[in-house]
Order: C-alpha cells, then structure tokens, then sequence
C-alpha cells in the first residue's frame, strides 16, 4: 500500500478513472426518479444519468476491468482479480417455487415413508400372531415410592454376605496383629504393580528401535520390489508369471472342488469372468506394437508370417463362443481316444506326458510345476528312443544303419501328423519329427499350457453343467421384475399363519324386515339362494361328508402329540430317499390297474349291497358279563344269538339287474345342503381344509390343556381397560414374558417344535 | 341269593371343594368317538343359531340434543364419557354407565365442528362455524357457576375439525388451510396450504404421531407432517372423502369414507391404489371410526345404517339399524373394544354393542370357556353352508334393499356395457381394470 501511494500519480489514476467510467460508453436517457430534493427538474422528466454505469443495461464485466488494469501498472492486481473470477463458481439460480415445493414435498413424503416403514416387523407379526391381546402388555415397571416401602435392592451381595466378608477382614486384622506383622498391604501391592511394570533399559530401548527400523527397511524394500515387478515389460516374464497363476489356480480349483464344491463354483465362475474379460479386451491381435512392427517385416521373413498367424489362432480362439468351443473339445477328446490307443509311441513325449497326466493328475500338476523334473524325463525318453531305434535296425536289418533309422522314424511320425493337429491345434508337429533337436523352451511352455487349457475348459464344462442343475430350481422361483412395490417389505416380513381360519368374505344375506317372519319356515330358509362367493377359489372339489364327519382317527393328526409327529416326519424321509423310484413305477402300474373298469364296478355294487344286509351283532364286550371272564362259551353264544340284530328280508338294490348303472342309496339329500361345495379361502388344497375340519377341538374329544389352546380366542381384550394405540416401545421390545399358563405351553411347544 | 352291587371310592368322584371341577375320567381314543365330527357339526350348527337369537346389539339411546349430532369426542382415558356436539352448537358431555347427561353448554353459533379431547383428558377443545376454537376444562362448573370456556381463540380462517396429537401438546384444526397450533399459543405455529378450497376433516395419525391426513372438498386426501413446512402428498379419488380413520395398530393404514357409497383403506406408502375397497353402504359414507384393536373399524352411512366391517375384508361383518334412526352422521368405537356410538340426524346417540351377540356382565370362568368353544366352532365351521347360511342372514330395510337392488342393476349394466364394448373393439384396447384401481384418479406430488 505504502509504495502504491508513494507512486500515487493523479492524472493517471484520473485517466483510471475515465476508462472505467467510459465502459459503458452508451447513453441512457431515462425517465427521472424523483427520490430525492433536487434544485432543478428537466421539464421532459428525463435525464441522462451521470453513473449510468451502474444502470447500464451492459454492466461492466469484470474482463473489463482486468482489461484496464492490465494497462495499467496494476498488473498484478488484474491477474489476481482473472484468477478469482476464473477459479470462484457461481451460485446456480435458484428453482422456481413450485419446482422447489415439489421437491420439499417428495422429500417429506419419503421421510415418512421410511419412518412409517419401521412398523413393517411388527405390523407383520401382529397379523400373524394366533392370539392378540390388549391392551398390550407394557414393559413399564412400577416401583413402590411410599416411605414405608421396602428399598430397593440394587447390590447382589446378600446382607448374610456382606456381614460375612466383614467379620472376614476383621479376623485377618487381629490375625495381624497377633503376629506382630505391621506392613501396609497397601503398600505392597504398590510394589507388585510396580515390579510388574518394569521400565525399558537402555539397551532394550535401543535394541527395539533397531528392530522397528529394520522393520520398516524391509517393507520400504518389498514396496520397492513390487513397484518394479509392475514395471518390468520382458515378455517372458509376464508369461511365465501368468502360467504360474494359472497353475496355482488350477491347484486351488481341484483342492477346492473335493472339499467344496460351491466355493469351486464360485472359482468357477471367477474363472470364466477372467476369461470372459479376457475375450472383451481382444489380446492377441495383430494390432499391438509388436505385431505392427512384425507386420512391416512379414513380407520378407516366413517365420514372422508364422508367428503372427499363431497370434491371430490365440485370438480367435479366446473369441470363440465358449459353448461351441466346449462342444468341440469334448469331440476332440472322444476321437483322441482311440488315436491314442492307435498311435501310442512311448517316443512322443507329448503323447507320454499325456497319458501319464490322464493315470494321476495330481502328479502332473506337481510336474508342471516343476519344469526342470519335465527336462530330466525328457532326457530318459531320448534314451528310450535311441534304444528303440536300435531295436528297429535289429528287425529291418538294413545296411545303413543311420538312414535306416531316420527313415523308419520318419513313417510312424507322419501317420499321426494329421490326428495331432486335429487334438492339438496350434502345436506344429515338424518339431516331433526331430527330436533329438532340442525344442526352445517356449514351445514347451506353449505345449504345457495349451495342456492345461485343454483340461480347464473340460473342468469347466463339467462344471458348468452341474451348474446350470443347481441354477435351474432357482430361475424358476424367481419372478419376473415388477415397478417398485412399497409394501415388499412388509410382504416379506408376513409369516405364514399357523393356524388358519376360513375367511369369509360376502356381502350378508340381506332380506327385508317382515312381519311375517316368524312363520317362515326352516325351508323356506333353505331356499334362498346364496350369491356366488367373490373371492378367488382356487379348486372346486366336492367334499364328501363322510370323510368329514365320520373319521378313521390317526394318531399322526393330533396336533399336540409332537412325538408322533416327529416319528412320522423321519418315516417319510425315508420313504422320500428310498422308495422315490419304486413309487414311480408304482403310479405307472397304477394307472393301468382299472382298466377293468366294468367289473370293478359290478364289485362296487356287490360290496354296497352286503354291506346293506349284513346282521348286525348288538353284543358289546363286557356287557352282562359283570362277573369277570370265565364264562363258558356256550352261555355266550346263546347271548349273543339273542343279541343278534335280524333285519328284513334283503332288499333289491334299485340297480339290481342295470349292468352300466349305480345308484348310490346311501346318500341322502338332507345332507347334502350340509356339505361344502368348494374349498373355501385362504385353503388352497382339499387336503388342508379337510386336515382343518377333521381334528375334534371339544372337551369330550381332547384333554382340557388341548382343548383351551384349540378354543383360544383371536382377540382378547379386557373389560373396562382403555386399549391405547401401537407405541413407539413396542419397536424395541424384547420379547414379553408370559404371564399365562396356555401362553407359556404353546410357547414351550413351539420351542419343541423348533429344536426337531 | 347274591346281589351283584357297584362299589366305587368316593375319593375318586367327590370334591374336595366346591371350585373344583368334576373330575371325569374319560378316554380320549378315537376309536370310542365315531361321531366327534358330527357332534361338533351339529354343536357349531346350535351355537350360531344362539348367536342369532342372542344378537341384540342396541344397548342404549342417549338423548337430550336438540338438534341433529354433528360429532363425537372421545375421552382418552374414561370410557364412561362421552362428548357429543350439535347442530345447534350444543356440546353435551355423557356419562355413559348411567346413560345420562352431565354436562351440557351451548358452545358455538351454528354447528359444532369438532370436538377432541386433550391427550391426558383434562381438556376439550371444540370448533364450529363461528371461527373459534374454545378450551373447556373437563371438570364439571361448581354449582352457581356458569359454563365458560377455559379458553377462546379466534381463527382467521373457517373451521371444519379438529384433532389432537396423541403424544404432545400439539393440535391441528382444518378448514381452509391446515394448521398447527400449540395449546399455549393463540396463533397458529403453522399452515400448511395446498392450493385448495375447504378441508373438511382432519385426523392425527395416533401411532406416527407427526403424521396427519386431511380430506379435502376436490376429493382428495392430503398427507401432512406436522415438521415439514409443505404438505406431503395427495391422492385424489372420483368422490368427495368425508371422514378419515388412522388405523390404531398398523401405523401406515388408513380408512376414508367416501361419498360414493365405498370406504377404502390405503397403504400410506402405496397410495395409488387402495389396498381395500369396502363395499355395502347403499349411500354416501358419512363417518367411520376404527377399533381400538386394529382389526375392525365402523362406518356410518347417509342410508341410515351402521355396518362393521373388518380391516382387511371388503364385505361388512354386521349392519346395524333400528327404525328410527335417520341418517347416521357420526360414529365412534369405544375405546375398550365393547361399543359403538352412533349420532344421527334425528338428535339421538345410539350406543351398540360391537359384537352383537356378546353377553353383557359377568362373565365366570366356565362360562368363557363355553363361549370360546362356541365361537371356535363357528369359526371351524364357517363355511359349511348352513352354518353361513345362519350366520349371515340379515334383517334389513326395505330401502337398503330397494337401493342395493338398484345399484346392483346400475353395476350389472355397466359390466355388460363394457363387456359389450370390449368384444367389438381390437383386443387390449379396452384394458380389464380392477375395481381397486377405479376409484383412484391420480396422486399428486
């Protein structure tokens, strides 16, 4: 500031002055305000405001100013001003109103949403609990504040014990005393603590400090390392780091899919996203550096040629379709089998390899792992040929022992040419020819990995199919996507209800008051006729009545007689594991059982009719034998043959002699206007309705614990009690403990229940 | 001659005290209880037919208004009071044990609006149509002394109800705009307002205590929460809404009645569509009022009826009615589950029982026991036909029939009209829309 105004110079700065007050260089002519006293007023009401720059309609923009600045000795100033203009954000305009309302209220409402939302769990439970009972049972605890209450009792020591442990340290005291020992105990254990808590030497302190550096050393190291493994662009490198991946994957993946088959899965399918990514990112074409760089020498060098051809393979195969590619394998292994009983050579190491990969793939594994054990085999089997070779010279016997053998290799090696290629595509076999020539060790790589692909993809395909049989059951329970449902939640949280109840959902029989009404008769009743039910029935199945009202009782539907639940659901495991396939074959012959249907029929008819006619026996075991047993059997079937019930001459059966007709006579039209004609909701199948139905729930039928837990009202409220809305504690409530015995048994029930 | 005799040890059959029950021994095989079913048959058969007979749910007709009842307030800790407003502007407060009136005092010009009682009860506050909203104390004026509001508030704007929140100080009143007052302040904390003309009725949610929904003349139901500054959302349906019911147990349901003969329950978080339509009303619902319970709630009808409904069904359960009742403008359901009171245009307060059949009084162990048996067989039997048959057959009037019979042949015509047009358009132009979606027009932001 000082040497600013020490450099003050008036008529530049008035000069300043000008140009920033010239920017807006037009003239305004406006109406004048008047806001306040002025001598003089233009007759037109107009003027030309003198700082019509502040009004101007183009204002000055701060680009302006730096402009001037610029100019200016204040360059500086101008700089800082661009900056701050240039790096500063401006505030974005505010929405309109009701834009902004809209917002505010979407906001609110999903607020209020979730808020609401909480009571999902509870909501859920309440409308599956079997029994309600309100007003709910608070967890508030009420304490006794009269004066003449009892405190309240917040230690756990007994008065019995405290009394206790104070006589205790009192006798230790006079014990003390007797003796004559006079330490503070205090004090003592200061001691302890202290010696406990030794402090550091200098030697230690130093030692540790040498410790953490060499620590930090060691990582600062390993960091270092690492970066330049990142860095590092040999070829080779890369590849045998990749192939040991593989390997260590491919160890994993076995190791994994003994022990556990879903993880494998998983690895499986990591696998195949590798893989997949790999196929996305299209490697391995020829448009890399070094590729354009081969290209350019192509035209001259075969081998070049070569190896980009190679390249394109690797490529195309990485982008073929998996499916396809698996389909081929599992060709190509299916042929390879009998070329390789065709073509077996002990001389092929490949070939050696192979089979010996195919006895034990554990030990290969480790082989490949261990490339230099692979060179020492390779050696024995040149030793296997040279002996092989003498042999052929034995049985040829030709005179040049040399050519003899190269020619006698050469034709055994070039029947397999064509299979080879067929198995191993990419793999030139003119290396085979010679192969005593040392191969360059990428080709055994090259070799080794295309091995190990051949036998992923077919792991893979194996695996894939087990796969697709795991996801199957769970395609077919997914639903297609639906828009957002806002009660998912409480949709999901709905247990299914334990007990159901039949749920009638119709408008009333409405009828108009009558006087008459009393006269009407039961059967007039009967005749109205009842709407069809609106609500959705799944099935419309007759019900016998029989079957409701007259039972075979089975000790397995007894609700309350876990046990024999529990015995019956293990039977039908059983049954489930073993017999599934026995039972198929048992619905077939089932099928082709009543192909005789007519004389089943007639067999129907004879059964009824006997039935009908049968004597019936009124004797009832015990009865008139007060005296015990001992009753000689003559005495009994004299009464018996008294108590025998005769009936009229049999009856002909109304379909006696019509062959293709049966007339049930046991029914009755009385009772059918007592039977259900559909299964009514939320049943879904007869079974269950009639499983419902069937379990007795009165006093005579079932023991008086059963029958107060059958009889158990939904609702239970309590007279003269004011039943308080759902509060906010009922959200973190722990769970109540119940005060009523039927309560407390259903509870422990569900618990037995719970722990089969 | 031997005489052959019984001799049995009175230990095993004698009481020991008169409470305790006949030991009886009995044998619960299966086998020696061929007819179990059919006894329980014909038990359930007998125990609705009782149900009938014993249905007689008028209790009590409370009088003593001078004009048609207009409201209800029910006190939120005494079940034996009851507040009731009139047309006349007379509020009238009940003991409902005795069936007499306590209290009575002329509160507003005009109609009483509303009446809600304060959240420990020592309060009232009633609006009408003179633009006040007046404090009572609940306690009766000594003898002498005039009746005399606590405390009066002039609102600048008309009102329509009123409400209190469940849990704090706070009550919200409507009529043109929404606001929230505190009951130490004369001035409203806050309007809320969205752009319509009249709310006729406003309801706390009484779980969710910041929420509270309002009906509105342009047939939509408004949501608010009493902490924002806007209102939240409104869904608007084909007819005018005239009450609105928060479910007490399942914070995010609620009933309106609505003007065209239907109530509907909504999910708050799904309004476009309501999760029931309740069916019956033969005219325009005028009130409904949910069970302390949750699980049922009562709805009031222009048709002179009272029908209960349950929560989650769309037909009604019960309908009430008595010769003399007219038009039914409110109703309420007794905080303890037992009652219903319904106020009607011919100045009667009718008090119902909820459950019709049910006994008054005394109730003893071995008689609940019996009653539970009972409603455990009509409930497993529920829907054998005679059995539903009995259980569902109604008196009603002639009118309600004449009405139902009409609107049935109003639907039946429209179905075949649609049908018709369905057949001769191209497929899945006319849409099947369910009847759920029908009523709702659109939901506004």
């Amino acid at each position: 500031m000082s040497d600013d105004e020490e450099q003050y110079n008036p008529a530049a700065h008035k000069k300043l002055l000008q140009a920033i007050g010239n920017l807006g260089n037009v003239q305004h002519i406006r109406k004048s305000t008047r806001d306040e006293r002025q001598p003089q007023q233009d007759e037109f009401q107009l003027f030309k405001s003198a700082k019509s720059t502040q009004h101007a309609p183009k204002a000055v923009g701060l680009n302006d100013l730096v402009q001037i600045l610029r100019t200016s000795k204040h360059i500086e100033t101008g700089k800082k001003l661009k900056n701050v203009h240039s790096t500063k954000k401006v505030l974005e305009k505010p929405l309109e109103k009701p834009a902004a309302d809209r917002i505010k209220r979407t906001i609110g409402y999903e607020g209020v949403k979730k808020k609401l939302g909480r009571w999902d769990a509870v909501v859920a439970k309440q409308r599956s609990a079997e029994t309600q009972i309100f007003p709910k049972p608070t967890e508030t605890i009420y304490v006794n504040t009269a004066a003449h209450a009892k405190a309240l009792q917040t230690s756990i020591k007994s008065d019995l014990g405290k009394e206790l442990e104070a006589s205790n340290k009192k006798l230790r005291e006079l014990r003390k005393a007797q003796i004559g020992d006079n330490t503070d105990e205090k004090a003592l254990a200061q001691q302890e603590r202290e010696m406990l808590q030794k402090k550091m030497t200098r030697d230690e302190l130093y030692a540790r400090r040498r410790e953490l550096a060499y620590l930090k050393m060691r990582e600062s190291q390993k960091s270092a390392k690492a970066r330049m493994q990142n860095k590092i662009k040999s070829k080779k490198y890369h590849k045998l780091q990749k192939r040991q991946k593989i390997l260590e994957q491919m160890k994993e993946f076995e190791l994994l899919q003994k022990t556990n088959p879903e993880a494998a899965l998983e690895k499986l399918d990591a696998l195949e996203k590798s893989r997949v990514m790999e196929r996305a990112s299209l490697r391995h074409k020829n448009t890399g550096t070094w590729a354009k760089n081969l290209q350019v020498r192509a035209k001259y060098d075969k081998d070049v040629r070569k190896d980009l051809a190679e390249q394109l393979a690797v490529s195309r195969q990485l982008t073929e379709k998996k499916l396809d590619t698996d389909s081929e394998d599992e060709k190509a292994t299916k042929k390879m089998d009998p070329n390789e009983q065709e073509d077996y050579d002990p001389m092929n190491p490949w070939m050696k390899s192979k089979s010996a990969a195919q006895a034990a793939p554990q030990q290969s594994a480790e082989e490949e792992s261990n490339w230099r054990k692979y060179w020492t085999e390779r050696n024995e089997n040149e030793k296997l040929l040279a002996e092989h070779c003498a042999e052929i010279k034995e049985v040829e016997k030709q005179q040049k022992v040399q050519k003899a053998k190269k020619q006698s290799l050469e034709k055994p090696i070039k029947k397999k040419k064509k299979p080879k290629a067929v198995v191993e595509n990419g793999w030139l076999v003119e290396e085979v020819e010679t192969p005593v020539k040392v191969k360059s060790i990428d080709e055994i790589f090259e070799q080794h990995d295309e091995n190990i692909h051949d036998r992923i993809s077919k792991k893979l395909a194996k695996l894939r199919k087990q796969a697709e049989k795991l996801k199957e059951p769970t395609k077919k329970s997914k639903k297609p996507k639906k828009e957002r449902d806002e009660l998912k939640n409480l949709k999901d949280l709905t247990f299914k209800k334990t007990k159901q109840r039949v749920e009638i959902d119709e408008p009333l029989n409405q009828e108009e008051i009558t006087p008459k009404l009393a006269a009407q008769t039961a059967g007039d009743l009967t005749k109205s006729d009842e709407k069809p039910t609106e609500t959705t029935q799944t099935a419309v199945t007759a019900i016998d009545p029989k079957n409701v009202t007259t039972i075979t009782w089975k000790q397995t539907m007894r609700s309350s007689d876990a046990m024999n639940n529990a015995l019956a659901e293990d039977d039908a495991a059983e049954y489930d594991e073993a017999d599934a396939a026995a039972e198929r074959q048992l619905t077939i012959s089932q099928a082709f059982e009543d192909d005789d249907i007519i004389a089943d029929f007639n067999k129907d008819k004879t059964k009824d009719s006997e039935l009908k006619n049968t004597e019936l026996q009124l004797a009832m075991p015990g009865w008139g034998s007060w005296a015990g047993a001992g009753i000689s059997q003559k005495v009994i079937n004299r009464r018996n043959k008294r108590l025998l019930l005769k009936l009229a001459a049999p009856e002909k059966r109304r379909d006696d002699n019509k062959d293709n007709l049966y007339i049930n006579e046991t029914t009755s039209k009385q009772a059918r206007g007592h039977m259900v004609s559909s299964i009514p909701f939320p049943f879904k199948s007869l079974a269950d309705y009639e499983a419902s139905i069937r379990a007795p729930i009165g006093r005579n039928f079932v023991p008086e614990t059963a029958f107060r837990m059958l009889t158990r009202p939904a609702i239970i409220t309590r007279k003269g009690q004011v039943i308080e809305p759902m509060d906010e504690s009922e959200l973190l409530k722990p769970e109540r403990r119940l005060r009523h015995i039927v309560d407390r048994r259903i509870k422990r029930l569900q618990e037995a229940d719970k722990a089969k | 001659m031997k005489v052959k005799m019984i001799s049995r040890n009175p230990d095993n059959y004698v009481r020991e005290t008169k409470l305790q029950q006949h030991k009886v021994p009995r044998n619960y095989d299966p086998a020696l209880h061929p007819l179990e079913g059919a006894r329980e048959y014909v038990r359930a058969l007998n125990a609705t037919k009782l149900d009938r007979v014993f249905a007689k749910p008028f209790v009590c007709n409370l009088s003593g208004h001078r004009d048609g009842v207009a409201c209800f307030g029910k006190h939120p800790k005494l079940l034996s009071t009851l507040a009731t407003g009139a047309y006349d502007g007379e509020v009238r407060i009940w003991d409902l044990a005795n069936r007499t009136s306590v209290r009575s005092f002329v509160a507003h010009d005009g109609y009483v609006r509303g009446i809600a009682y304060a959240r420990n009860g020592e309060r009232l506050f009633t609006v009408g149509d003179d633009k006040t909203i007046k404090v009572w104390s609940s306690q009766a004026p000594d003898v002498g002394q005039e009746e005399e509001p606590v405390n009066t508030i002039l609102s600048r704007h008309i009102l329509h109800g009123i409400s209190h929140n469940r849990k704090d100080n706070s009550f919200a009143t409507c009529g043109e705009v929404c606001a929230i007052w505190d009951e130490k302040h004369n001035d409203p904390i806050k309007t809320l307002k969205w752009g319509v003309d009249t709310l006729h009725t406003i309801s706390y949610n009484p779980v969710e205590t910041n929420v509270l929904a309002c009906c509105a003349s342009d047939r939509s139901i408004i949501l608010y929460d009493q902490r924002e500054a806007q209102p939240l959302r409104k869904v608007v349906l084909t007819m005018k809404s005239n009450k609105l019911a928060w479910n007490p147990m399942e914070a995010f349901n609620f009933t309106v009645a609505n003007e065209d003969c239907n109530l509907y329950t909504f999910d708050t978080r799904k309004l476009r569509t309501p999760l029931k339509v309740h069916f019956d009303h033969v005219s325009a619902v005028t009130d409904v009022d949910y069970a302390p319970t949750g699980q049922e709630f009562v709805s009031a009808s222009y048709d002179k009826t009272v029908r209960i409904y349950n929560a989650h069904q769309s037909h009604s359960r019960d309908i009430y009615h008595t010769k003399r009742m007219q038009h039914v403008v409110c109703v309420a359901w007794s905080l303890d589950n037992r009652y219903i009171f319904s106020g009607s245009d011919e100045m009667n307060v009718r008090m119902w029982k909820a459950n019709a059949s049910e006994k008054l009084g005394i109730i003893r162990p071995r008689e609940r026991a019996n009653f539970n048996y009972q409603e455990a067989l009509k409930e497993k039997y529920a829907a054998h036909p005679q059995i539903k048959r009995i259980a569902r057959h109604r008196q009603v009037p002639r009118h309600v029939l004449n009405a139902q019979r009409k609107m049935r042949m109003v639907k039946d015509k429209e179905l075949v009209k649609e049908a018709n047009v369905r057949k001769h358009s191209k497929k899945g132009k006319v849409p099947f829309v369910s009847e759920k979606k029908k009523h709702v027009l659109r939901e506004d932001v």
